[in-house]
């Protein structure tokens, strides 16, 4: 028996749009009602209450938007083969409305760190890691920012217009893809994303003085957190949230 | 039979539970047997924002007796506790903290008056 806290502030949103993204992933833009306000950090997530089989299962779905997008908010997420959560929300349609807590979470971005920067994203892992790219980005230049992005294949690359159009307008700002099964005759980089991240932070130099923000699904999350820690990176330069 | 008594910083009644631990995972949230799993699953509440997944401190306890009774803690449980609010040596995420035996001690533990997790 799952129970649900009635302390929280429930908030409650419209799902204004749908955007299918690839064949299972899926951003839902959620609408406020008009008289909510919700004031949260790059990073952070929301809560969401799912009424599924006559209980109330409890869903976290980072915000992939921008606090500066006022009260609409998007969340992106894989239709997982097992998760009645994300079943039970690709069943929806625009107009019905959802309910959530939130916005919850330490993983966040306020301010960039006065050093290279460095986004390590794995799949919809990219939806935290998007405000707060985007947040550092308009703070204006500064020190270089990495988004280093792997997913399996170049349709999985959520955003990937957005990360190239602003490595070509931001001289500090570069994309790197990694895909785990590439196409023939793809021009990103052979390494996985720990060989990659190994080489090109951990042998390649000695600078230990960048900030990582690293998101996720398994594993991999934290083998990429005890690798740079491992290597003389600060443990609270290394920044993470597994899913 | 285990037993994990649970108090308020609140002031509203303790609660105890008598549990099975073979009988772990008694809902589906937090890791099989953890104190958020045996306070849920015998209708106990206790806030859980990421869904009992170890990416938010909302189900923050500080543990009053037994301490050795649960499993140990994870780099990734450290890491969120240190940004927990009212952070003490016994603390330990509801959701993480298994409890492997408490046949000869009940586990108590204190639930905090605030979890701010919210950041604004």
């Amino acid at each position: 028996m799952a129970v649900s806290n009635s302390s929280r502030v429930t908030y409650e949103a419209t799902i204004e749009r749908i955007f299918q993204h690839n064949l299972d992933t899926r951003s839902f833009f959620l609408r406020l009602l008009s008289d909510q306000q919700l004031t949260w950090k790059a990073g952070q997530f929301l809560s969401l209450l799912l009424p599924i089989a006559g209980e109330t299962l409890i869903r976290p779905y980072s915000i992939a938007s921008s606090p500066e997008e006022g009260n609409l908010l998007e969340i992106c997420l894989n239709l997982v083969p097992a998760g009645p959560g994300s079943h039970y929300l690709f069943a929806r349609t625009v107009g019905e409305t959802l309910r959530f807590t939130g916005p919850w979470g330490t993983f966040v971005f306020d301010q960039p760190p006065p050093a290279e920067c460095v986004f390590i994203a794995d799949g919809t892992g990219i939806a935290p890691i998007r405000p707060m790219i985007r947040r550092a980005l308009a703070s204006g230049r500064q020190p270089p920012l990495q988004l280093l992005y792997s997913a399996l294949q170049g349709a999985d690359l959520l955003y990937r217009q957005d990360w190239e159009a602003y490595a070509q307008t931001c001289s500090w700002f570069s994309f790197t893809p990694l895909l785990s099964n590439p196409p023939s005759g793809w021009s990103g980089l052979p390494d996985s994303l720990a060989e990659y991240v190994e080489r090109r932070y951990v042998s390649e130099d000695s600078d230990r003085s960048r900030h990582f923000y690293i998101c996720g699904v398994g594993q991999q999350v934290t083998q990429l957190r005890d690798l740079l820690r491992r290597a003389g990176y600060q443990r609270r330069a290394v920044q993470y949230e597994k899913w | 039979m285990a037993k994990l008594r649970i108090l308020y910083e609140t002031g509203e009644p303790e609660k105890v539970i008598e549990f099975d631990p073979a009988q772990a995972p008694f809902q589906h949230d937090g890791q099989p047997g953890s104190i958020l799993d045996v306070m849920l699953g015998h209708g106990v509440d206790l806030e859980h924002a990421c869904g009992g997944n170890c990416a938010c401190t909302t189900c923050h306890v500080i543990v009053k007796s037994s301490m050795a009774h649960l499993s140990e803690n994870s780099e990734t449980e450290d890491d969120l506790l240190d940004k927990a609010p009212g952070l003490t040596p016994t603390s330990r995420l509801g959701c993480q903290a298994v409890i492997e035996d408490s046949e000869d001690g009940e586990v108590v533990v204190l639930v905090p008056r605030y979890t701010i997790n919210q950041q604004v």
